[in-house]
């Protein structure tokens, strides 16, 4: 069972594993050379067990490969592969390292193709067998593969589109699609005559409107809102625009956008320009909110006036630094328009000083609820 | 398509080399000893395995238990650190349900299902011994982690975010994660395999309204797997993502919410308590009309309860979290369906009584086990009952009154189905009976000592005894002679009862094993296809696949009605029929071979898992066993001898068609 | 308050008496005054829950009985007697029927009562008073937002012992800081889970002035067991002497006693984390604590009125000796008031115990407060550490302590 190219591989495989123990008690277990010995010893180890399987590539008897060799070789595009795989890892170690990863990929993929291709050929002398040979080997690891990839294009394609298109265009993209998806899957399984190859077409016309909007979504790059969104400061009220001006990019419609109603501790209502609050569970007004400390804690603003307004908490002031400038912390919401709702986080490990409270305001309204973190 | 047993005149298999080895490892054809074990992919043997691992995670559980009852014996208990009392209970629970019951019930399938359906093996021999094997790997990595920093320590609800790193700072739950999500594949793997056997390789002439009780409970069983587990296999993915990768699926730090992940593992969780009760309740569906002389009362009717209550069974999972704060809408609609699962139940305990209601009853302690399932699954559906009225569950969850409720729900009900099963099939299995003195010891002691056990707890649990508390403290526990320390103390006295009860059947194991005398062909006068054939049964099972005509089919040849007085007369012995069979043999036989490559997958499987803990290198080393084995078990030969294989076409057995994978 | 109006007279007679029957040879096996029991409610929520345990325990009662009844009868009429096989039937579907519409008939009976106690018991309109519950690893902490017409007119927070007026419509707004906790006292309510970022209300009433025990009910990890609670229900007027007690301003410890040396002590090295309110240092700066940054959840008890409670370490230990504790546990409800409201005095002060915690609290208490095993939580405790306070030191601060109140 254990043939010449085996028992080469096997003693290199006790080589690095010895090795590498060795290395670890002796030198140091987690530093570069450990790894190294380790992959040898792995990839060795696979390798031997890859020419066990394949004994070698070579047939079992002379009569049989005599006649396996007498046949034509296939035309191969492996070899090309191979190539392009080692010409992508060249140029991933000068470049990047994804050109390099993906190299690599198509190296070791074409290297096993050609391979187990190669093997094939001589498994026997019967060409058919070889071909299921080769099929029932490569099987395994082709359709996985393909399939992976296959999938994984198609939801980054698909997430291309959806962080470019703005919200209400992407509900109705989604209807769209899925009723597509649901009328083809439908007119087939009632039509079997449809089969065949108008799946076909179909499949390859989606794959290509996919892929068309997917590559000219991904060119034009997120909507605008998310962009300017991720990238503002959580807790610094100057470095953001929670004051009166109308903003520059955010949601006009936030209704329905808060998924954080469970947590919720108070909930704060502008109307006719003025602020009031409400404690959730007591049904009366509230001067004051009272929030656990060291709690994420929600807040919800309801807007009831036509005008757009927006929730400000002020945490007070710290040094800017080591500077003795003083800046304001809190945080806000988006505007708001009429009958709409927003939610407010905020966490605050310390409890409030009673002579300077935290507030809560509305730019533009006029009063203000204190925050008490006893 | 492994068919490689070259087929042989008369009734043994010829066993030949497989040709065309396409690896350099041959297919092991014949082998003997130890390897007759570890490589074989017949279902009895299989079968048999499955119970003897149970049987040892059943005692290992049950050791973790009599520690519980001992910590908890007397106030403030020393015997047991909070840590260490923390992940008994859970590995206790971990133990019985994934380790035991699950297994247990899987060993009963594996055994019977073929031989009630009158097949040679089940659809994908290979894949049954990777289950087996995969379920053997899963518990010894939940378990190996006693030895390697300590056990997983969140109950086996495993709630986030409890569960989470910072929380759980030991490995505990990481095992716990990568064994369960092993023994899962196992599961799935299996239920898959069992569901394509009952479809496709039940003999000729049984249709499904033919075929046995608790073949139906298993298929549903298989079907309620199928469609559970991967819910749990997502909810582990996610919690080994968090744990050893940093993600924060159940951070609320990251605006997660905690609460997925009950719900996650009760879509899973409440469909599995059915997984385990509906094999015990097919058990004894075969177990009291045979000692009954009965027919099963309305099978049709317990048939279609058992699915009902398969399919309501997935939409109940929310009274799990009655009291984790779901809305007032949710919980009245989870409560009242939770109601609605007691009606298929009921039927399912009248169908029974009335089984019995004017029969013949023979009390056998397989019998004595099958009446103790229905007075005891009675108490503990009506205790269940108590706690789908939503409000009353406020006070009673997570008390010992829920303790209470699914022990004489899972131990009154499903062990004492699986021990009737036992004391039922053990002469089929191993053609020797077992003591019945020592049987009715051991079922008395049981009674008893879960009675006592168990009957306790209720009042601790209305009492409000909180359950998962490493110590309970004598300021809580009232006043009077019975206060609950009293109560707690009767619990651990009758769980050491209960353990001499199970002690009792493993010494009458090991009697019955030393013992020479051969068991009847038919002991019990019994009624379904697997008494068709010699005890043990052949390698092949049947001489002749069965032609089955009746529900009950064994039974029905046995007797016959005498028209006049619509009694039964019996018109043949249980040995002629088999004498018959063996007259008839099949020429052509064809099993499947041995294989290596099950148990080593498993292996680079276990390995793979551990990667998650240990680190890249285990990663892929556990890669590399797994592809080679994948590929080992890829070339193995397989295919070419369809050469050899004449489908007979004498008496429309091509039914049995070799079992592929 | 009666919930079951509706068929009060029949069901009620019914159940009780058959409760009273079939139930007394179980009850007669039950603890007398079980802290936790939960058949003994005590306020209108819990009233509501037993009630509906008196309509279904003695359903499945019954059923129980006539099932076994029927089986015992079975057993014993069919044995084998040597008669014959019986003739093979298969079973009538018209019993079938009707042995799934009876069941079908009596569960429908129940759910429509459940159904109704599950809307009231999720009822917030009546709510007249609200309490933040936050739970965290193995504590309670209560915080009571100002609400002028209960006399709440700067917000208290407490721990370990929830203070609530009798007779009154008090909202829980639960929540917890780090792993699920489940807030339970059986004799007011049933259970509801504190999970971190919601917020779950529990209605609580209490009719008469008494204390009530609970425990966490959903498991929180290594000390659940200990994470122990009581609900202290106090008369309107006691309850407003309460509440005056607790928004008193501090009072420092006169110069020169040991008291005063104590809260010395306690600056240096409990109020990091504890905080105590209006306690300022040497130069008259008020210390405000930061837990945030030496505990894992972010919060330490505050002991601003630390001997106004009867508890300390989640409830785990009683501040006052047996004695006083016996005291106060079986007063009446009348005299209950006064008892509690005396708090901690010297000579009802469990010293031993309370010096055994500042000697060495994780000895106490399963917690995660060695400072070698905290990588995981980048050094921050789960729990109180071992301070390594000097006997004298334990002195000065058990002094100081016992002015807190």
């Amino acid at each position: 069972m254990f043939t010449p190219g085996s028992k080469y591989f096997l003693g290199l495989t006790g080589l690095g594993l010895v090795s590498a123990v060795l290395y670890c008690f002796l030198v140091n277990p987690s530093d570069l050379g450990a790894y190294a010995l380790f992959g040898l010893f792995i990839s060795a180890a696979l390798i031997a067990g890859f020419s066990i399987f394949t004994r070698d590539g070579d047939t079992d008897t002379v009569a049989e490969a005599v006649e396996a060799n007498t046949e034509t070789t296939a035309p191969s595009f492996w070899p090309l592969v191979f190539a392009l795989g080692g010409a992508l890892t060249l140029l991933g170690i000068a470049t990047n390292e994804i050109v390099f990863v993906l190299g690599l990929a198509v190296l070791i993929g074409g290297a096993v193709e050609w391979v187990i291709d190669d093997w094939a050929e001589k498994a026997s002398a019967d060409s058919e067998f070889n071909a299921f040979v080769r099929h029932r080997a490569i099987g395994a690891l082709d359709y996985p593969g393909i399939a992976a990839v296959v999938l994984g294009v198609v939801a980054f394609l698909f997430s291309r589109i959806m962080l470019t298109v703005s919200k209400d265009e992407a509900s109705i993209i989604f209807i769209i699609v899925s009723a597509l998806i649901f009328a083809t899957g439908f007119l087939l399984a009632a039509k079997p005559a449809l089969r065949g190859k108008s799946t076909a077409i179909i499949s390859v016309v989606g794959a290509l409107i996919l892929a068309v909007a997917g590559v000219t979504s991904a060119l034009n790059g997120e909507r605008k809102e998310l962009v300017k969104y991720a990238k503002e400061d959580p807790y610094s009220i100057s470095h953001r625009e929670c004051g009166e001006e109308a903003g520059e990019h955010y949601d006009h419609e936030p209704n329905g956008s808060v998924s954080l109603r469970s947590g919720v501790i108070a909930t704060v209502f502008v109307e006719d320009g003025k602020i009031r609050a409400q404690e959730v569970g007591l049904k009366r007004d509230v001067e004051s909110i009272t929030i656990p400390r060291s709690n994420s804690t929600t807040i919800l603003f309801r807007n009831l006036d036509s005008e757009e307004y927006r929730l400000v908490v002020n945490l007070g002031e710290v040094k800017v630094g080591t500077t003795d400038v003083m800046e304001k912390v809190g945080t806000c919401t988006q505007l708001t328009g009429k009958n709409e709702e927003q939610a407010l986080t905020v966490t605050i490990p310390k409890p409030s000083n009673p002579e300077a409270p935290y507030t809560l305001t509305v730019p533009g309204a006029t009063g203000e609820i204190k925050v008490v973190v006893p | 398509m492994a068919i490689i047993e070259r087929p042989g005149t008369g009734t043994t298999p010829v066993v030949a080399t497989p040709q065309q080895t396409l690896g350099a490892v041959k297919r092991p054809v014949e082998t003997k000893g130890w390897r007759e074990w570890l490589f074989t992919v017949d279902h009895k043997k299989i079968g048999i395995m499955y119970g003897v691992v149970a049987m040892v995670f059943f005692i290992i559980g049950g050791v973790e238990a009599l520690l519980i009852r001992l910590q908890l014996a007397m106030p403030d208990g020393q015997i047991l650190s909070a840590d260490k009392y923390n992940q008994m209970f859970t590995m206790h629970a971990t133990t019985m349900v994934f380790l035991f019951a699950m297994p247990m019930a899987g060993a009963f399938a594996n055994y019977f299902l073929p031989l009630q359906i009158g097949a040679r093996d089940v659809a994908f021999p290979r894949i049954n011994a990777l289950s087996l094997w995969l379920l053997i790997i899963g518990g010894l990595v939940l378990n190996a982690s006693w030895f390697l920093g300590g056990a997983a320590d969140g109950g086996w609800f495993m709630y986030a975010p409890n569960s989470g790193p910072i929380f759980s700072p030991s490995h505990g739950v990481d095992f716990w994660v990568i064994g369960l999500q092993i023994a899962g594949v196992a599961s799935l793997l299996g239920s898959i395999n069992l569901i394509v056997t009952v479809v496709n390789m039940r003999a000729p002439g049984m249709s499904l309204m033919k075929m046995p009780v608790f073949t139906w409970m298993i298929l549903v069983v298989q079907f309620l797997l199928v469609f559970s587990l991967p819910v749990i296999t997502v909810a582990l993915v996610l919690l080994m993502l968090q744990r050893s990768y940093g993600a924060t699926f159940f951070d609320v730090s990251q605006g997660a919410d905690p609460l997925l992940w009950q719900h996650l593992f009760w879509i899973f969780g409440h469909p599995e308590v059915y997984v385990l009760i509906l094999p015990a309740f097919g058990i004894i569906s075969e177990v009291l009309p045979t000692f009954a002389r009965k027919p099963l009362f309305g099978y049709p009717f317990v048939v279609f309860s058992g699915a009902s209550i398969g399919l309501v069974g997935f939409g109940v999972w929310a009274h799990h979290m009655f009291a984790s704060g779901l809305g007032p809408v949710s919980v009245a609609v989870f409560s009242v369906a939770t109601m609605a699962i007691a009606i298929p139940t009921g039927v399912k305990i009248f169908n029974w009584l009335l089984t019995m209601w004017g029969g013949k009853i023979w009390y056998t302690t397989a019998m004595n086990f099958a009446i103790g399932l229905v007075v005891l699954f009675t108490i503990g559906g009506l205790s269940g009952v108590t706690h789908s009225v939503a409000p009353s569950d406020t006070q009673q969850t997570d008390t010992y009154y829920i303790v209470a409720h699914f022990h004489y729900v899972l131990f009154g009900g499903m062990v004492f189905g699986l021990f009737s099963g036992f004391y039922y099939w053990w002469p089929k299995v191993f053609g020797k009976m077992l003591n019945e003195k020592l049987g009715a010891w051991n079922f008395w002691f049981m009674v008893i000592g879960m009675n006592l056990t168990f009957g306790p707890m209720h009042i601790l649990g209305l009492q409000g005894q909180p359950r998962r508390m490493y110590v309970w403290t004598e300021a809580r526990a009232g006043e009077g002679f019975f206060n609950l320390g009293f109560w707690n103390l009767i619990a651990s006295i009758g769980s050491f009862i209960l353990a001499v009860g199970v002690l009792f059947f493993l010494i009458n194991v090991v009697i019955t094993a030393r013992s020479k005398k051969q068991a009847p062909l038919d002991p019990w006068d019994a009624r379904t296809l697997e008494w068709l054939t010699t005890s043990p049964p052949k390698a092949h099972n049947f001489d002749r696949i069965p032609v089955v005509h009746h529900l009950d089919e064994f039974f029905h040849r046995k007797y016959e009605e005498d028209t006049a007085t619509h009694t039964m007369k019996k018109v043949a012995e249980g040995e002629d029929l088999v004498r018959v069979e063996e007259e008839a043999a099949d020429a052509h036989i064809h099993l499947p071979s041995p294989s290596y490559w099950p148990i080593v997958l498993s292996v680079g499987v276990g390995l793979l898992g551990l990667g998650t803990i240990y680190g890249i290198p285990m990663i892929v080393l556990g890669f590399a066993i797994t592809l080679f084995a994948s590929y080992g078990w890829i070339l193995e030969p397989s295919v070419a001898e369809e050469i050899d294989f004449e489908p007979s076409n004498n008496d429309g057995n091509t039914k049995e068609i070799a079992p592929l994978g | 308050m009666d919930t079951v109006s509706p068929v009060k007279s029949l069901t009620r007679r019914i159940s009780t008496t058959i409760a009273g029957v079939a139930g007394a040879v179980v009850l007669a096996g039950c603890a007398q005054n079980a802290p936790q029991d939960t058949w003994q409610p005590k306020g209108d929520n819990a009233q509501m829950i037993t009630s509906l345990d008196k309509l279904v325990f003695p359903i499945a009662g019954i059923v129980g009985v006539l099932v076994s009844a029927f089986a015992a009868y079975i057993f014993v009429k069919f044995r084998d007697k040597g008669q014959a096989i019986p003739a093979q039937s298969h079973g009538k579907p018209i019993v079938e029927i009707v042995l799934t519409i009876v069941p079908a008939l009596i569960l429908t009976v129940v759910g429509v009562f459940t159904f109704r106690t599950i809307m009231d018991l999720a009822e917030t309109q009546d709510t007249e008073m609200i309490i933040n519950v936050t739970g965290q690893q193995w504590w309670w902490e209560y915080d009571y937002p100002a609400q002028a017409d209960q006399g709440i007119t700067q917000p208290i927070i407490t721990s370990g012992q929830l203070v609530i007026p009798e007779d009154t419509n008090v909202l829980l707004r639960e929540t917890s800081r780090d792993v699920i906790h489940s807030f339970w006292i059986p004799a007011l309510n049933g259970k509801k889970d504190a999970v971190p970022g919601r917020i779950h209300l529990l209605r609580m009433q209490a009719d008469q002035p008494g204390i009530y025990a609970g425990q966490c009910t959903e498991f929180c990890g290594l000390s659940h067991a200990n994470m122990r609670m009581e609900a202290i229900a106090l008369s309107k007027e006691d309850f407003a002497k309460w509440v005056a007690n607790q928004q008193k301003p501090y009072v420092a410890p006169a110069e020169g006693t040991l008291a005063k040396e104590g809260e010395g002590v306690f600056i240096n090295q409990c109020a990091r984390c504890h905080q105590v309110n209006g306690i300022k240092d040497a130069n008259g700066k008020a210390i405000i604590s930061a837990p945030d940054e030496n505990v894992y959840s972010g919060a330490a008890p505050n002991l601003t009125t630390l001997m106004t409670r009867n508890t300390f370490a989640g409830a785990m230990f009683d501040m006052v000796n047996q004695k006083c504790r016996a005291d106060v546990w079986n007063a009446k409800s009348e005299e209950f008031g006064a008892k509690y409201l005396a708090g901690v005095t010297e000579e009802c002060l469990n010293e031993k115990t309370l010096r055994a915690w500042l000697r060495n609290a994780p000895a106490m208490k399963p917690m995660y407060a060695d400072p070698a095993k905290l990588e995981k939580t980048n050094g921050l405790y789960r729990g109180m550490p071992n301070l390594g306070l000097t006997e004298d030191d334990i002195d000065k601060l058990v002094a100081y302590l016992l002015t807190l109140k």
